[in-house]
């Protein structure tokens, strides 16, 4: 039993669900749900559709080169079963998937500080600017009276 | 060694035929529509192409025509002696290097013109050289009429040859004409061959086979040799001659006892003398045939001439060169002993093991079988206990595959804890420098103020859109001075901005909206002067043209009301004024008839 890798989305396909295709070289293409199986078939690269695990990271969007990455990984070598070093697998697991969840969590955080940095600007300049309609230039200065200096015209 | 088969040979076409055949196939087969507007290249490579393909089949035809006819060097000489003999060795080569000639006079002629169409720059002309290639290509073939229908007749007579092993054992009858070989034949084998009582009965060879020594034996059937010299032989006892010398058979020379073939005794031995240099290495059986006239018995020969020719074959190979090539060729080999040491075969324990349990028929190790008979419906099939781990207790584990999406083989690794270990300090690390300090509210006061204002003005700003748009003014509308503001309005939105509207009677606005209303109201009729000169007078005292006529406001108001009346069917069917009589087309034809053709069909 194993939790596959949705070839368009990069989503996970979970037993039962999803669809897989064969290609005549003998490639094999899973897809978790009809939607990435259709864009498939249109012929979109996943490298260049939006809403991708592909297209996050190839551009630039998620972390991608880091340690924790590292720990899940599909081997080709199997190894034998070992209740200790099963039980320490799990638990690992769970330790790595924290660090992991943070670091990809600050990844993002920092690429969206420049927006604030934007934000504020933004604000300023719309202060600046606009400040004339919610408040009047003399607001909350007082008004000498000018006595009627103003000529009568017919 | 293969059959000497020659029924497959493809048929020979006559040449008229052979010519309508391929033509009619180029009609067929290629394509037929072209037009002077194609392309050049296409055009050309249209009639290159019906060139070509008469070129290929002509070729091909031929080429199977000289293949399937045997060549008289590569077949028996048997066969080749036969064939020389039947059909004259001369005239059938120069027919198959005739049809040989042909083939490559046609494919030279196919290449010269498909190389002139290459620079045909018309349809008329590459049409003219298509026609003068295949007049060509059928005219070398009209001229093999002649070949062609030899090698007709000799495929027909070929075909019908007896098909003769001249290998496998035979047995060959052969005497004067009329003598009894045939009936022999017919008795022996189930052959069927004509018996009358003139001679030359038999024509030609005559194959037959029977069962001796549960093997299969040939018999072959001659026509009958006359005596004279072997230039004046005809065709007919050419064959015979001619199996007499190639075929390696048990010779049975039939002799006529009773003189009743027309032939005498001393003749029909002066003929065996002659043709006795023939029988040279092969077992020989003089059969005196027709005894029941003359009482011999003949047919205890038969099986003497069949063991007679086995074992001479035997002796012939043993004899014969080929087997000391074979000889040669065997040769068993023994190693030599390196040393003293005993090397006895090595057979492994479980081997001996099993041997000896065989034997002995020993109960065998407990099956999956018996132990499923023995738990009846409790039984389930754990192929966990067969598995090899370190430690044996851990068989019967469940074995935890997935946890929270991820899957736990992914993450097997037997130094897992210690990149375990490394992530964690290089995460203490990377705490330690700050990395995962939330950022401080680095906002001052002066900074959530400037945002609070930020949105108040952006909220302000969009409502005034939201006005702006929910006027129904489309189109050229007045310009703001035109409209009157209204006071309270005024200092409503004043006061909004924050200043400070009390008291304002004396301020200029006020003032000056006064002043303006008095001067709105309607100018009395008043006696005016009278004018110096009456175009002027009448221009100035003229009402406007709306006011003409009308007494008071109320009437004013009544032809107002009656004006817009009158133009509200205008209005609404959306013409201009009175004297718009456009008629729009609203359904143009062009737009709104027709079928639904390819193309996108989600509206008209």
């Amino acid at each position: 039993m194993r939790i596959e890798k949705c070839y368009f989305c990069s989503g996970p396909v979970y037993p039962g669900h999803g669809m897989m295709f064969v290609r005549n070289d003998c490639k094999i293409f899973r897809f978790c749900k009809s939607k990435c199986h259709k864009n498939f078939k249109k012929k979109r690269n996943p490298r260049k559709t939006r809403w991708t695990k592909a297209f996050r990271k190839a551009a630039g969007k998620e972390l991608t080169v880091d340690n924790s990455l590292e720990f899940e990984q599909r081997r080709n070598i199997p190894v034998k079963y070992n209740r200790i070093l099963w039980n320490k697998t799990v638990e690992a697991m769970k330790k790595v998937e924290s660090i992991k969840q943070k670091r990809q969590a600050r990844f993002i955080m920092n690429r969206l500080k420049k927006g604030k940095e934007l934000e504020k600007a933004e604000a300023i300049n719309e202060v600046k600017k606009n400040i004339h309609l919610i408040k009047a230039p003399h607001a909350g200065k007082m008004v000498q009276k000018n006595l009627t200096k103003c000529c009568f015209t017919q | 060694m293969a059959l000497y088969n020659f029924k497959k040979i493809m048929v020979v076409p006559t040449a008229k035929d052979f010519i309508d055949l391929t033509l009619s196939k180029t009609q067929r087969k290629t394509p037929t529509v072209i037009h002077k507007h194609y392309q050049i290249h296409r055009i050309r490579h249209f009639y290159m192409r019906k060139v070509k393909f008469t070129q290929q089949n002509y070729h091909d035809r031929l080429t199977q025509i000289l293949t399937d006819f045997p060549k008289l060097d590569d077949i028996h000489p048997f066969y080749a002696d036969l064939m020389n003999v039947l059909y004259d060795k001369d005239h059938y080569k120069l027919a198959l290097g005739q049809i040989n000639i042909a083939k490559n006079l046609i494919d030279n002629v196919a290449k010269d013109y498909v190389r002139l169409m290459k620079y045909g720059d018309s349809l008329y002309r590459c049409k003219q050289l298509k026609r003068a290639a295949l007049g060509r290509m059928c005219t070398i073939l009209k001229r093999q009429k002649q070949s062609l229908e030899y090698l007709e007749q000799v495929r027909q007579h070929l075909s019908r040859l007896p098909t003769i092993d001249p290998n496998t054992r035979t047995l060959l009858l052969c005497g004067y004409p009329n003598v009894g070989k045939s009936s022999f034949i017919n008795k022996v084998t189930r052959a069927d061959v004509e018996v009358q009582p003139y001679a030359f009965t038999t024509k030609s060879l005559f194959v037959g086979h029977m069962d001796y020594k549960y093997l299969r034996w040939q018999v072959v059937d001659t026509p009958g040799i006359l005596d004279h010299p072997l230039e004046e032989r005809n065709t007919i006892e050419m064959q015979a001659i001619t199996a007499l010398a190639h075929l390696r058979a048990a010779v049975l020379y039939v002799m006529d006892a009773s003189e009743q073939c027309g032939h005498t005794l001393s003749q029909q031995l002066e003929l065996f003398n002659n043709i006795r240099p023939l029988f040279a290495n092969k077992p020989l059986i003089v059969v005196a045939n027709k005894c029941d006239v003359k009482m011999i018995n003949e047919l205890s020969e038969e099986n003497q001439a069949c063991d007679r020719l086995l074992a001479h074959r035997v002796d012939t190979k043993m004899k014969g060169k080929k087997v000391h090539d074979v000889l040669n060729r065997l040769h068993l080999a023994m190693p030599t002993k390196r040393d003293n040491k005993e090397r006895p075969p090595f057979i492994p324990e479980g081997a001996v093991i099993h041997r000896k349990a065989m034997e002995i028929d020993a109960p065998k190790r407990k099956l999956e079988r018996d132990l499923e008979i023995e738990l009846g419906d409790d039984y389930t099939l754990d192929l966990q206990k067969y598995w090899d781990l370190m430690n044996a207790e851990e068989k019967s584990d469940k074995i935890p595959e997935i946890w929270e999406g991820h899957n736990i083989a992914d993450y097997i690794d037997p130094d897992i804890m210690k990149r375990l270990s490394q992530l964690e300090k290089e995460e203490e690390l990377r705490e330690k420098a700050g990395e995962y300090d939330s950022d401080e509210e680095s906002e001052d006061e002066e900074m959530q103020e400037i945002r609070k204002l930020a949105s108040q003005i952006r909220e302000k700003r969009k409502l005034k859109i939201l006005e702006s748009k929910e006027k129904d003014v489309h189109g050229s509308r007045l310009p703001r001075t035109a409209k009157k503001v209204d006071r309270a309005t005024l200092e409503k939105e004043m006061e909004d901005l924050g200043l400070d509207m009390t008291d304002k009677n004396e301020s200029h606005y006020a003032q000056q909206a006064q002043r303006s209303r008095s001067l709105v109201r309607k100018r009395k009729r008043e006696a005016s002067a009278p004018p110096t000169s009456r175009t002027r007078s009448q221009s100035a005292s003229r009402p406007p043209r709306d006011q003409s006529g009308i007494r008071d406001a109320k009437m004013m108001k009544k032809a107002k009301t009656m004006m817009k009346n009158s133009q509200k069917g205008m209005n609404r069917q959306g013409k201009k004024g009175e004297s718009d009589r456009h008629v729009h087309d609203l359904k143009p034809k062009h737009l709104l008839a027709g079928k639904r053709k390819s193309g996108s069909t989600s509206r008209r």
